[in-house]
């Protein structure tokens, strides 16, 4: 075995449809054309709350090129909830396809079906809604209260739970200090640029195709399903070219709509949102208000802490217990922490969907953790590293509540090796500078899985024969989200079978034909649960490939070389055989085929782990913050392709740079949505973004694929409560909302003054 | 509405109607899908294309705008089967993930190459100051152009 020498595995090639994307020839859905296709826009609701007293279409119905028009009443009623990916899982269903009860500022109240796209927007505009409005609640602490308006029938709270380990009131008594902070953070929408979109097409027999770029075609199919009342096998869903997600393509939200209206018509349907749409009429990452409270002694151990989490569903349920969950989950494993109780509480408010977003609750638990760790170590004065690094879980470290083992955990290495890298304590120790710009340094560290393990049912079947001209063919129910899946697969398959990837034929998900895969692209789980099935698949068939190499070479199984596409006995070494020859052999000499079909079920659930190191540049005249310098930290195990892991992070930098600083869904008493286009909703864009700077600590995970572990959600994790608490260090502020927009500074810093008057 | 104009080196005269964008015009009427809508107010760039030698957002022109003007889209990089150097250096580079935004910041950047082909750092980033990516941080984008001019 040669050890360490990888060909393929760590090297950073190019994803796979690189040519067809940079010369544009790529058809993403709303590219593609069908013929016959009529074109479908959605009438989202423009009030919060309300009933609908009456739906008058006469008018759009009467524009020229409209086909077809559909409302609640003439479509079906069945409840369903659009989180639910595996047969069996027990949840709220509390969504329709078309409301006849408004309950946000962006509900689904009809489709119009034209000619032409223009046309269904024309149509739209035309509708008239008579509501008869309800009290409107945005805040979800407004949403605890017992007399206020109930949005859905059976209340206004839909999750409760309470997790502890240790014995928290012993810890706080023995406390030398308490720390507490309440912090707000907001709705977040994914941007992705390519807006929502489906197309579904009815055939002769009664089946219906969908296109989509989503992340989990069997949850899409098992979903349209339900809400069509159809048998599973008569409905076909191909993962298409994918505009980018971030979970916001997660839950099937076009795809039952677009297979109800082209099932009706009976002809081909593309269902386009634009960006408005998108941001208020898909999901959103919840927002969360959460209270903590740490007990430390005077040397900065943390022995307990208490936090009390509160989450915005939004209008409706989704996902609403499982993002709690996940927070309650990573909140255990970052910290040694004998003593501590989560507490969390999710609640409905007339506002958009909460549904996955990059990161799934991370950004949130850590955004309010990583800050009152920072609050800590000011009040302690002491330097936030030396606090973390007391107090970090180590490799191996059980999970406090029951949990998987965390694994190779190597956060501590990523904040020693970071904060060297980043000359943390040059910078922490710099003198504080005076006048309109200061400057200001901050880190902060954050976990995330790898899958299911441990929570639901985590498997994936795939299947690989190899072909007769010597490549392979990995049938498997993967989704390529942009992040280089595709590629990566092929890397570890070409890496176990001694072939160039390019031989290497790895469709994407399509249910007709796609062997089974019970969660899709969720939950970091690809690179570690579908990328240790790859291994398993291609192991196994390069073992049958031996096995009739050696029939067909006369020799024993041990006695067979296999490397680079070719296979000899050690006996005969100047006779070397292809790969393709032995399959062609196996075909006709021993009527059989090169080909292994596995179930992998992942066997643990390690952590991965992250510490960013942020440098700001604070305009105090207005409050503007710039991230000047950054340095992203992450143990990955080990990178299957470099390239892709360090674009993953610098994305995920962005993502979070944008959560601390500027991106937000504003939404007003009334409900209404105020940041519904690019222009009223900022992302960060090239000239706002530093340098990002990636180093990777790979010290490889028992079961990921040679060592890997994931990377696309944690990356997004880690950079937010590190701009923060920059700003906070910097200007002695505490930030407790976010995003840190000018107005909040300039409003802390006025505070301050007060406050150093008054004194 | 006759619209009389150029696209990647081709004459078209075409009839449109007077609220057309020129977005609808290049992918409706001459099937150039790589010009993408991403917000359909000049805010994401995904529709960037080059006119008349400036990079323009043709979701916010109207397509008679767009009258005796000379039209470049990604379409109308690859010459003679070879890709244009930015388009390799993307490649190279990583600098392409989902793809979405990959042909407005291509137009952008080539916009910026051919009135500066010294470029500094500063002002790559100020040419794709109007492109959004929520996938690459631009960290790899802006190296990728880097690379072109010191080639």
């Amino acid at each position: 075995m040669k050890k360490n020498k990888l060909k393929y595995v760590g090297k950073s090639i190019p994803i796979h449809d690189v040519t067809e994307k940079v010369t544009g020839r790529l058809k993403y859905v709303g590219d593609i054309e069908l013929h016959g296709m009529l074109h479908a826009r959605l009438l989202l609701s423009d009030i919060a709350h309300g009933k609908i007293k009456r739906i008058d279409t006469s008018k759009a119905e009467a524009l020229p090129g409209v086909k077809a028009i559909f409302t609640y009443e003439n479509s079906p009623n069945t409840l369903y909830n659009s989180h639910v990916w595996l047969e069996g899982m027990e949840i709220i269903k509390d969504e329709r396809l078309f409301s006849d009860k408004i309950r946000y500022y962006g509900d689904r109240i009809a489709a119009v079906i034209a000619e032409d796209a223009k046309t269904a927007k024309k149509a739209v505009d035309l509708i008239k809604v008579e509501y008869e409005e309800l009290p409107v609640i945005t805040d979800p602490e407004e949403a605890l209260k017992e007399d206020v308006v109930k949005i859905h029938s059976p209340g206004n709270v839909t999750f409760s739970k309470e997790l502890e380990c240790g014995n928290i009131d012993e810890g706080f008594e023995k406390a030398d200090y308490v720390f507490e902070d309440r912090i707000t953070t907001q709705k977040q929408h994914h941007a992705a640029m390519e807006p929502h979109v489906c197309i579904a097409a009815p055939d002769p027999f009664g089946n219906i195709t969908i296109w989509s770029p989503c992340q989990v075609i069997f949850q899409v199919r098992l979903i349209t399903a339900e809400v069509l009342n159809m048998p599973l096998n008569k409905i076909r869903v191909i993962k298409a070219p994918m505009g980018g997600s971030f979970g916001g393509k997660g839950q099937p939200i076009l795809e039952p709509i677009c297979a109800f209206l082209a099932k009706e018509v009976g002809t081909p349907i593309k269902l386009q949102m634009d960006r408005v749409q998108t941001i208020i009429g898909t999901r959103t990452r919840n927002a969360v208000i959460g209270k903590v409270k740490t007990a430390v002694d005077s040397k900065g151990n943390i022995l307990a802490r208490d936090i009390d989490i509160l989450v915005d569903n939004g209008a409706y349920f989704t996902n609403g217990s499982a993002v709690n969950m996940a927070m309650a989950k990573k909140y255990f494993r970052l910290y040694r922490i004998k003593n501590q109780r989560y507490k969390g509480t999710s609640v409905y408010t007339n506002t958009p969907i909460g549904g996955a977003c990059r990161g799934y609750g991370s950004p949130q638990i850590h955004t309010i953790t990583e800050i009152n760790i920072d609050n800590i170590a000011r009040s302690l004065n002491m330097d936030p590293v030396e606090l973390r690094l007391k107090n970090l879980v180590h490799p191996y470290d059980e999970d406090p509540i029951g949990g998987p083992n965390l694994g190779n955990a190597r956060v501590i290495d990523c904040v020693k090796k970071g904060a060297e890298a980043f000359k943390w304590k040059e910078k922490w120790n710099r003198p504080k500078s005076k006048g309109r710009f200061v400057k200001g340094v901050g880190m902060a560290c954050s976990t995330h899985g790898n899958g299911y393990h441990g929570a639901y049912p985590d498997f994936i079947t795939m299947s690989l024969r190899l072909t007769e001209d010597g490549g392979a063919y990995l049938k498997s129910g993967i989704h390529d989200l942009g992040c280089g899946t595709v590629t990566s697969i092929k890397q570890i398959v070409a890496e176990v079978l001694d072939i160039h990837p390019d031989k290497i034929l790895a469709p994407e998900g399509d249910t007709m034909i796609s062997p089974f895969d019970s969660a899709g692209t969720q939950a970091s789980r690809v690179t570690f649960v579908c990328g240790g099935c790859a291994k398993k698949v291609a192991e196994l068939a390069k073992d049958k490939l031996i096995s009739y190499a050696a029939k067909i070479l006369n020799c024993s199984k041990d006695d067979i070389v296999v490397e680079d596409g070719l296979v000899w006995s050690v006996n005969t070494p100047h006779y070397k055989v292809s790969y393709g020859s032995i399959v062609t052999e196996t075909q006709n000499n021993f009527e059989d085929s090169i080909e292994v079909t596995y179930t992998y079920k992942s066997p643990s659930n390690p952590g991965v782990y992250s510490a960013n190191f942020a440098e700001v540049e604070i305009d105090t005249l207005t409050g503007l913050v710039r991230v000047v310098d950054f340095l992203a930290v992450h143990d990955v195990g080990k990178a299957i392709n470099k390239g892709f892991v360090e674009g993953q992070i610098h994305g995920g930098v962005q993502m979070g740079i944008g959560y601390a600083l500027s991106e937000e869904i504003t939404i007003d008493k009334k409900g209404r949505i105020k940041s519904d286009n690019f222009n009223r909703y900022h992302i960060i864009n090239a000239p706002d973004m530093p340098n990002v700077k990636v180093l990777l600590i790979e010290e490889g995970e028992k079961d990921g694929p040679f060592g890997a572990k994931s990377v696309g959600e944690i990356a997004a994790v880690a950079s937010t409560p590190a701009v923060i608490n920059a700003i906070n260090n910097a200007l002695d502020i505490k930030i407790n909302s976010l995003p840190a927009t000018p107005e909040k500074i300039i409003k802390a810093l006025k505070e301050k003054e007060r406050t150093v008057n008054r004194i | 509405m006759k619209l009389e104009f150029t696209v990647n080196g081709q004459d078209y005269t075409l009839d449109v109607n007077p609220d057309d964008r020129l977005l609808d015009v290049l992918r409706d009427k001459l099937g150039l899908t790589s010009v993408k809508e991403g917000c359909s107010e000049g805010e994401c760039g995904a529709c960037t294309v080059i006119m008349d030698g400036a990079a323009v957002t043709s979701c916010t022109v109207l397509a008679i705008q767009a009258r005796g003007k000379e039209i470049i889209t990604v379409e109308g990089l690859e010459k003679n089967g070879e890709l244009d150097e930015l388009q390799k250096s993307f490649i190279k580079n990583g600098a392409v993930q989902c793809g979405f935004c990959t042909p407005g910041m291509l137009m952008s950047s080539k916009a910026l190459l051919m009135k500066n082909p010294n470029p500094t750092e500063e002002e790559i980033k100020r040419a794709i100051e109007g492109n959004l990516c929520r996938c690459t941080g631009y960290v790899k984008i802006i190296k990728a152009v880097k690379d072109v001019i010191e080639g």
